[in-house]
This record gives C-alpha cells, structure tokens and sequence, in this order.
C-alpha cells in the first residue's frame, strides 16, 4: 500500500534479531530535505558538531572538509573505510556524525555502516552518506544499512547543512 | 596594471569561463569557502586536482595500452576524475567523463580512447585558464589589493 519494504535480519542462531521497516516517502534528494519550517536554517545546531568524514577522492575531501568547517563543524577526514573505522575505534574519540563517501575501494561506505551498526545503535553515531548516485535504490540500500541520511555529491554548502539538520533532528533524544 | 584594473579583469575572466561553460557554480561556491583562515584554499584545491588528474590520465592512457583492457579500473578511474572535477566546477572535464563511462560500460575500446583524448584536451584547456587565473591573483595581491569575491 505505502509501497514499502519490511525484512527480518536474523542472528546467526536464526532468531529474530531485528526487524526493519521502510516506508516510502516523498524525498527530495537534490540537495536535501524541504518539509523543514520556513525560514532560514540556523545552523547553530551544527556548531561545534564533531564529523568523521572518509572519501578516497582528495580533493572531495579537502572541498568537504572546508564545507563542513564553514558550518562551524569540527571535522575529522580520512581517506579509507578502515581508517574510519580504526578512528571511530579509538578510546576517547566520540564522533556524532559520520560522512561517508560510498564509493571507495576495499571498503565502501556500505560496508562501514554495516561495521559500525553491528555494535552501536542506530542512531550513534549518525551516518549519512555521500554519492553523486540519483538511483533510488542506492537510497534503500542506504536505509538497509542502517544509514540516517544523505547528500548528494557535488556538495552544495546549504544542501549539506539542511541534511545534517533533518538527520539531528529526526534523531533527537534517541 | 593598476589594482582596480588587475581585480576588474579576475572578475571578467572568471565571469567568461562560467559562460563558455569551463567553470560551473562549483567552482563559485570554492572562491567563497575561501577566507582569512584560508586565504589559498582555492589554489590548494585546484592543485591537488591538478596532480590528481595527471596521474589518472597517465594511468587511464596505460591501462587502455594493455591487450585485455581491464574495464573496470578504467571505469574506476574516470569515475573518480568525474567526482573531483565535478566538485571543483571543471564542467566541460565533468561531461566528458559521464560519455567516458558509458563506453566503459559497453567495454568500447575505440570509443574510450576518444574520450581519453577529448578529456586530456579539456583538461589542459581548463588548466591554463585556471592557471591564468591563478596569475591574476598573484598581481593582485603582489599590488597591494584584495582577491574579489564572486557577489562583488
């Protein structure tokens, strides 16, 4: 009816370890979500804000990067998924977001959602990936993994903070 | 030269290249991450893009050398010269890539070279542009004057 998706992850003793239910809804992806009130976003929310950020491209990292510290976010890059998750493994580190380039070799962004969600809950930290991909399933793809949102590359400064800002805002208090 | 007519000049060279399509507002949106605390952010951008790109291109023009070419990696690393010439605004490199990738998908040996030539030729073209650019700049500050931001 609501064209939706539900599927059962099972543990590896066959029971039901979690149950997953995606429903579609209208989303802007172009360059964020744009049911948010009227008005300019205040971006004081993502002051302060302590990003992971992994893309294998060098220069999306540096472009990223500055975009993000534009924001008033403290940004961490790396270029791996392994790095990503050896950082986010680090005692002491406590990141709130992680962007995630999905396309990366050895280990994409998939695969380190995956990593990362297999031992934290579904909303610490958040996860949003980066892809210039516009296909729909990429999206779902995204959700199965257990992703809170997405951005769709080339990054656009105000395409970026309303993302972030739907993401935090759709998790607050969990 | 004069300041004014050094930072007039910057305006319009730049103004020209969104117009004839070499730069798209990917590239206005780098001049205006650029500030005090990163006064070359748009000079180190461009030139990691520009190290980049010479080895993609020197690797793309190798592994399309080979008697088996191995479609994938091309596709890997045109995919890559599309993600960071698309986040730096060069337009015209951006599209040949998206043509470049479709004959990686059809494993188009002829029509990958072509591609391969067409975005070496874009490449340099936008090169010296930025380049010029990049020389603009440094008389204007070498004269005492101020980088113009895109709104002036």
């Amino acid at each position: 009816m609501m064209q939706g998706n539900i599927w059962v992850s099972p543990s590896s003793r066959g029971l039901v370890q979690s149950m997953t239910l995606v429903v579609k809804f209208e989303l802007n992806l172009s360059g964020g979500v744009d049911f948010i009130e009227p008005g300019p976003p205040s971006n004081s929310q993502l002051r302060g804000l302590r990003v992971i950020l992994a893309d294998d491209d060098g220069v999306n990292r540096l472009v990223t990067r500055k975009l993000l510290e534009k924001l008033g976010c403290h940004v961490s890059a790396v270029s791996s998924g392994f790095e990503c998750l050896s950082a986010l493994g680090t005692a002491g580190s406590s990141f709130q977001i992680i962007l995630l380039d999905i396309h990366m070799p050895e280990m994409d962004g998939f695969e380190v959602a995956m990593r990362v969600r297999k031992f934290q809950s579904r909303s610490c930290p958040l996860i949003v990936a980066l892809t210039a991909s516009a296909d729909e399933d990429v999206w779902q793809k995204c959700l199965q993994v257990g992703m809170n949102g997405l951005i769709r590359k080339p990054v656009l400064l105000e395409g970026m903070a309303a993302e972030l800002q739907r993401v935090l805002q759709a998790n607050i208090g969990m | 030269m004069d300041v004014n007519q050094l930072q007039k000049r910057f305006i319009d060279y730049t103004t020209t290249l969104v117009q004839e399509g070499f730069l798209d507002d990917q590239f206005n949106q780098l001049q205006q991450l650029q500030d005090e605390s990163n006064p070359d952010f748009v000079f180190e951008v461009v030139s990691v893009f520009f190290q980049d790109t010479d080895r993609l291109l020197n690797e793309l023009g190798k592994t399309l050398e080979l008697q088996n070419v191995d479609f994938k990696k091309v596709d890997a690393h045109v995919h890559q010269l599309k993600g960071s010439s698309s986040s730096i605004g060069a337009q015209k490199v951006r599209n040949v890539c998206i043509a470049f990738r479709n004959c990686c998908e059809e494993q188009n040996i002829e029509g990958s070279l072509r591609c391969l030539q067409q975005v070496k030729h874009e490449y340099s073209l936008v090169k010296n542009k930025l380049e010029y650019l990049f020389s603009l700049e440094q008389q204007i500050l070498a004269a005492g004057g101020s980088i113009p931001t895109w709104n002036e």
